[in-house]
């Protein structure tokens, strides 16, 4: 049936609905890449919003087993311009549509999208709803809501959780962690423990990790209580640290530096990454909506390591006195290039330097 | 039978990425940093080390080169046959000196090039570099930074290939 | 840190062609040399260019000192010699210019003087790859998943192969002739044929035989190096078709559509590994087999040359691949390279994204062959049989699809929903297993018939999804045909592709009064800017495409533009001299200093390229496709081939000033064997007619009379549509080449006609007069005192040509297995030029 987008500034578009039949509400954003959209509705780092497809055509490989990023996708809405039927067998267990309703996810499809992404391109984040018609009542209910800043509360593990294996201990710290950083710890066969953001700095050190992992997740990172700064600061100094996506953010702010919020966040794979001290360059997937402030990061303390070349962003530091190191990108791909994968062989090879040194 | 390849290019660069990020840790940044690359592969690696260094801390770090390949246990006389000389000396003294070889194996080229070190001048302290670390010292030396660790057989042979005069980056076991 | 080869000056660039137009050549080497030259030039570079296709736009480049001459080794290096040639840009001419170029090193000898630097690859890197096995291993001891292969000489060896492969087999030449030999064995009664067939394609007398991969899918990918390693992906495309059908043959879709991110992600990474291998300079094709059941990926051909799939992606994605490629050979890295102004300052180095679809159909001779008489083995497999292809723009695949069937076709003739209803059950389940060319067509019909998705997928090994759009595109089909003249209707028929003309006969009316429905119920195309950001950046685009949305992005460049209708698909017969004639027409417009639009919806020819017009529509060249772009740009006048004689005739109706290029609507038959074939050519200004020279046409070659003419004959008593070249045929029993032949009684036994494109192309660089120029100048009144001056005296001191047009060999039993002979003065894939030695 015939639903409607409005956006915050008033702008609507008209559509066909699919997945769940309900009214939503959500941030809007849009994404370029032209594969993995079962990854990226299940990233929780999209907790709350609603994504907007550039990829004219999606869900005509289904929905996967083996390409969830999370068990239960936490996303808003889905906007996209054509929605392919598929058939389902043993590779394509279901199709987009009937996933987005057992989720109750709405969809919505035949919109104009490349319109839709030139108008958000230059008017910024915004409130959305996906509605059965205009009127002033589903205006006046998306000019009240109140978008939540508990996207991290919502997609964080609330208990400890192990990921057995029989390598280095490796603790995460879960900020609404995304599968593709278990599947590259699995891959080195680590032994993971996941532990929520509001774990204790003494519980951390009493299960003696060989490395720490501060996961990717969605939100604001200024929503977040002091206590995860005062970790991040002490766990630092007491195993080799990488941070991702909005635990780079995280790293970056308990080291002292601030955030930006982006006019017009970026959801795509197809920036140039450049590893400044090799001067190599690479493409990853990105989902930011913040960026670190460069006048703000001391020097003294830290390195900036990789830059998109594209809008010169940070997307990598380095602490100058322990081996802690984070990415704004994603290094597992899912979706998105694998080549930044290496960045996790970097990271088991400092924490085999460690374990090496000190024990 | 065909050799193994341990360390491919790509990987040989991110391990000198890591010694790079290590020294920097260690030094508490670039000051008073001097690399010694042991010839002939070590000086290629210890001047990809400083280019790396130059990137992130955008001031030039000094490179020296040692040439220990005609050095005997018995005849330690002068530095000169190392490849250094009396200027040198003005180079070393109060420096923090990282030493930078392809291999580490019995450790006895690297008592050589400590020993001509301390010869000519006296630095603050030296630090030793290597891409590979094989086992089988002789002496008791370790290195501070290590980009792989390759346990091998006695009789096995380890080939580092670098670009500037192999043509190709690369660690090879040679059976 | 590898081969930065590049960096001391060099300013002397050679680029070797393709040669001739066959398979799998159908212009796109000679387009992207074209495109890059004004780019080398305006940096200073003294660029040569050397090629042997008359049909070569980049030899009339004034950017370029070019040489028309056969692509021999001697010529090369006398080239080189003579003009000290820095380095020499072997890949942008494809396979052909690489393996010429390998040949030219090894036969390099002291007294040659200095070896010049080979452009984008390393000589050794070029020796390796030009030969299967050495690069399998080389592939095989990077850990890289190729298909091994193991070579045989003899029948002998075939046999005790086969003990440790089993059914299906490919089997290929080692060190071929041509590019693919590629061949598939699934009865062992056919193993000893195809051995004996493939290696006689072999320089070696070898064969190469590997296990069959059929039914995996099949996907390409374009990707980038610079010399410094980093590597950006330009795009891929998937076949609908499983391995076992030539990807020439095959519909192909971008961007891919129905593979999972971590397979595409996977196959990316070993095309970088692969560029990296090879420390390419520039572009790297890959082609994959792939199966999301068991996980597999295999390697299954490396093309680090521009090639078909290096065009097509530059058009589909509108990165300006070509450019970045010649900076990247070059020797510069992705931050360093300046693109023209006209792109984001970081175009180069961001990696293309879509949010449209491109749909690649392949077009076949068959139907022009069987009207001559001529039956050919309709059967697709892993030779290619199609000689063209068109791509259709859309934002669903069915709107895709539909425009690219519209763009093979120029009409809906091929594509009626009634096409396939007399196939009988037993021939339809025939041709579901044994493919020919109408592939989709057959599907609607079966999907008709009530097959079911599964059972075609079961049957095909093509994913269910193609099934379910055409199903989707039936069921429209149905629903136009119930409601008659309603305008949601037609909102969505057009939304899904179909024209004006389809529609038209779904509802029994005209083209004309769905026009006026579509107007008074407002249903315009709405133009998308094709860009490589997906709309991530504002780019300052010129490439548009039709789709029936809320946003139309494209402004109208003003009253005094002129729109120039592209010719489409190659075909049999005068291939690529239809890109060649309506690239110069814009080239000479631009000169002209007009505003030109162009139309076109090939990525092989040169029409669409950005630097020669102001504007391009990649649209289907249908009457309602031309009309929608003429309602939008309103030109002041619209060039379209004379062989277009409905969309002339509409045109003129509708009161638009029409400038017609003579073409003949149907080939004609060459001369016989033991005959030859004169004409008398000349120029019609408008007013008053030059002849020119007299061309004597013998099967399979033309040469250029040098004799002085005297026409007594009033010529300007023909009457002649529109300015152009023309001329005047007469056969005579001559079977040998003469120097003088007296002209005979015009009036009798003679006939009149247009000067064929191939033609003009050949009479152009033989005469050294760009004609097509003369043409575009004699239609808008700009012929200057020179031009006239210049025209009178050709006839009576004609200059003595030396170089002979040639067809070029085809090998037409390989690849269609015709019936009969092939009448190759009607249907000759590519010419080429032989000198008078």
């Amino acid at each position: 049936m015939q639903r409607h987008l409005i956006l915050e500034d008033g702008t609507t578009f008209v559509g066909e609905g699919f997945g769940a039949p309900a009214t939503t509400f959500g941030e809007i954003v849009f994404q370029t890449a032209m594969t993995g959209y079962q990854e990226s509705i299940t990233n929780p780092i999209y907790d709350g919003q609603m994504i907007v497809f550039a990829m004219p055509v999606v869900g005509a490989d289904g929905i996967h087993a083996e390409a969830y990023e999370s068990v239960k996708p936490t996303i808003r809405g889905m906007v996209v311009h054509d929605l392919a039927e598929i058939s389902t067998n043993r590779q394509r267990r279901m199709s987009l549509d009937r996933f987005l309703k057992q989720n109750n996810i709405p969809g919505l499809c035949q919109v104009d999208t490349r319109q839709l992404i030139r108008h958000l391109r230059e008017s910024g984040p915004q409130k959305a709803t996906i509605v059965d018609y205009v009127d002033d009542h589903a205006r006046d209910q998306l000019a009240a809501t109140v978008l939540t800043k508990q996207q991290v509360q919502n997609t964080a593990t609330p208990k400890a959780y192990a990921n057995p294996g029989r390598g280095y201990h490796i603790v995460v710290i879960d900020f609404g962690l995304k599968h593709g950083i278990l599947r590259m710890l699995g891959d080195y066969d680590s032994n993971v423990s996941v532990l929520p953001y509001t774990t204790s700095v003494e519980e951390v050190l009493t299960l003696d990790p060989d490395g720490i992992v501060l996961s990717s997740g969605p939100g604001d990172p200024n929503s977040l209580p002091e206590s995860v700064f005062t970790l991040i600061r002490v766990l630092q100094t007491k195993a080799p640290m990488l941070g991702i996506g909005l635990g780079h953010e995280l790293f970056a702010m308990a080291n002292g530096a601030t955030l930006n919020p982006l006019v017009a966040e970026y959801h795509g794979m197809n920036h140039p990454i450049q590893e400044i001290i090799s001067q190599e360059i690479f493409y990853a997937m990105q989902g930011r909506g913040y960026v670190v402030d460069d006048q703000t990061v001391d020097r003294k303390k830290m390195f900036v390591t990789h830059r998109d070349l594209v809008d010169q962003s940070i997307q990598g530091l380095r602490h100058r006195d322990y081996p802690a190191f984070s990415v704004q990108f994603f290094p597992d791909g899912a979706p998105g290039p694998i080549e930044p994968n290496v960045i996790f062989a970097d990271f088991f090879e400092t924490v085999a330097d460690y374990v090496e040194q000190y024990n | 039978m065909a050799n193994k390849v341990v360390l491919d290019s790509a990987s040989l660069q991110r391990a000198l990425t890591r010694i790079t990020y290590e020294i920097l840790e260690r030094n508490k940044g670039g000051q008073g940093l001097v690399l010694v690359g042991i010839k002939t592969r070590g000086e290629y690696l210890a001047h990809r080390i400083a280019n790396r260094l130059e990137q992130l801390e955008k001031e030039t770090i000094p490179v020296m080169a040692i040439d220990v390949t005609n050095y005997r246990d018995d005849v330690l006389a002068h530095g000169d046959h190392l490849g250094l000389d009396e200027k040198d000396s003005i180079n070393i003294v109060d420096k923090n000196i990282v030493l930078v070889d392809d291999v580490l194996f019995t450790g006895r080229t690297i008592r050589a090039a400590l020993d001509a070190l301390i010869h000519i001048g006296r630095p603050k302290s030296i630090s030793l570099a290597v891409l590979v670390d094989r086992g089988h010292r002789e002496l008791p030396i370790r290195a501070d930074f290590v980009g792989k660790n390759i346990p091998t057989a006695q009789n096995e042979k380890i080939q580092v290939s670098v670009e500037e005069i192999d043509g190709k980056d690369a660690v090879e076991i040679i059976h | 840190m590898s081969n930065s080869t590049t960096k001391s000056k060099l300013n002397k660039i050679l680029f070797l062609g393709a040669g001739p137009n066959d398979f799998g050549i159908q212009g796109e080497n000679d387009a992207a040399i074209y495109q890059v030259l004004p780019e080398l030039h305006g940096h200073g570079y003294h660029v040569f260019v050397v090629d042997d296709n008359p049909y070569s736009v980049a030899l009339e480049s004034v950017a370029a000192t070019t040489f028309w001459e056969p692509l021999t080794v001697t010529n090369i290096k006398k080239i080189i010699k003579d003009h000290q040639i820095d380095a020499v840009a072997p890949l942008f001419g494809g396979h052909r210019a690489l393996r010429l170029w390998n040949q030219i090193l090894n036969e390099w000898h002291t007294d040659d003087g200095q070896i010049p630097r080979t452009l984008g690859l390393n000589p050794a890197v070029l020796r390796e790859s030009a030969d299967i096995t050495q690069l399998n291993q080389l592939l095989i001891d990077a850990g890289l998943p190729v298909i091994q292969s193991k070579i045989a000489k003899s029948q002998t060896e075939v046999n005790e192969l086969m003990r440790s492969l089993s059914l299906p087999l490919v089997v290929r030449a080692n060190n071929p002739v041509q590019s693919n030999t590629r061949q598939i064995v699934e009865r062992l009664d056919d193993l000893e044929q195809v051995v004996d067939e493939v290696k006689s394609q072999s320089l070696l007398d070898e064969v190469l035989i590997s296990k069959a991969i059929n039914g995996m899918k099949e996907v390409s990918l374009e990707v980038l190096r610079d010399y410094r390693g980093n590597c950006l992906q330009v795009g891929a495309s998937e076949d609908m078709d499983p391995i076992g059908i030539h990807t020439a043959d095959s519909l192909s879709v971008s961007p891919v559509l129905t593979i999972q991110d971590r397979f595409m992600e996977q196959m990316r990474s070993y095309a970088f590994q692969v560029a990296d291998l090879l420390q390419i300079q520039g572009a790297l094709h890959l082609q994959f087999a792939v199966s999301e059941v068991t996980g597999k990926i295999y390697i299954i051909k490396i093309a680090p040359y521009i090639d078909q799939m290096a065009t097509r992606m530059a058009l589909v994605t509108g990165y300006p691949m070509l450019l970045v490629a010649m900076y990247l050979s070059l020797g510069q890295a992705f931050e360093d390279i300046v693109l023209p102004h006209n792109f984001h300052p970081k175009t180069a180095m961001m990696e293309p994204m879509m949010d449209h679809i491109a749909v690649k159909l392949p077009v076949f001779p068959f139907g022009d062959l069987h009207a001559s008489g001529v039956e050919v083995d309709r059967n697709l497999s892993s030779i290619q049989k199609s000689v063209g292809s068109t791509i259709g723009f859309g934002r669903t695949f069915i709107e895709a699809l539909e425009k690219a069937i519209r763009a093979a076709h120029f009409n809906n003739r091929g594509f009626s929903p009634t096409y396939m209803e007399h196939i009988s059950d037993d021939e339809l389940i025939q041709q579901l297993i044994h493919p020919q060319d109408n592939r989709v067509l057959l599907f609607i019909e079966a999907i008709r018939r009530g097959y079911e998705v599964d059972e075609l997928t079961e049957l095909s090994h093509i994913d269910a999804f193609y099934f379910y759009q055409l199903k989707h595109l039936i069921a429209l089909e149905q629903m136009v045909e119930a409601k008659i003249d309603d305008p949601n209707m037609l909102k969505q028929a057009k939304q899904a592709g179909l024209s004006d003309g389809l529609i038209a006969r779904f509802w029994h009316s005209d083209f004309q009064s769905i026009r006026r429905l579509a107007r008074q119920n407002d249903i315009q195309p709405t133009y998308k800017a094709l860009e490589p950001s997906a709309g991530e950046f504002p780019e300052n685009a010129h490439q548009y495409y039709a789709t029936f949305e809320t946003e139309d992005e494209s402004t109208p460049l003003g009253k005094d533009s002129i729109l120039v209708v592209g010719s489409g698909a190659f075909r049999l017969g005068e291939s690529a001299s239809g890109g060649y004639a309506t690239t110069i027409i814009l080239s000479e417009l631009r000169r002209l200093q007009y505003h030109t639009v162009a139309m076109n919806n090939n990525s092989s020819d040169a029409t669409l390229l950005p630097h020669i017009s102001d504007k391009q529509y990649l649209e289907p060249l249908e009457i309602s496709d031309v009309m929608a772009v003429v309602d939008k740009e309103q030109p002041q006048a619209i060039m379209v081939p004379g062989n277009r004689k409905k969309l002339i005739k509409v045109l003129e109706e509708l009161g638009q000033r029409v400038l017609i290029l003579p073409r003949e609507k149907h080939l004609a038959n060459g001369p016989e064997n033991h005959k030859s074939e004169f004409s008398l050519n000349f120029f019609y200004d408008g007013v008053e007619v030059y002849p020119l020279i007299v061309g004597q046409h013998r099967a399979g070659e033309m040469r250029l009379l040098n004799q002085a003419l005297d026409i007594k004959e009033d010529l300007n008593d023909l009457n002649l549509p529109s300015p152009g070249l023309y001329q005047i045929i007469w056969r005579a029993d001559v079977n040998e080449w003469i120097n003088q032949v007296e002209i005979p009684d015009l009036s009798h036994d003679t006939w009149l006609r247009p000067v064929s494109y191939g033609q003009v192309a050949y009479l152009s660089k033989a005469m050294g007069i760009h004609f097509l120029r003369l043409i575009v100048r004699a239609m808008l009144d700009e012929l200057t005192p020179r031009d006239w001056e210049m025209l009178q005296m050709i006839s009576k001191n004609p200059p003595h040509v030396q170089q002979w047009m040639t067809k070029a060999l085809t090998n037409y039993q390989l690849h269609l297995q015709p019936s009969g002979p092939i009448d190759t003065t009607r249907f000759e894939m590519g010419v080429k030029v032989v000198n008078d030695e």
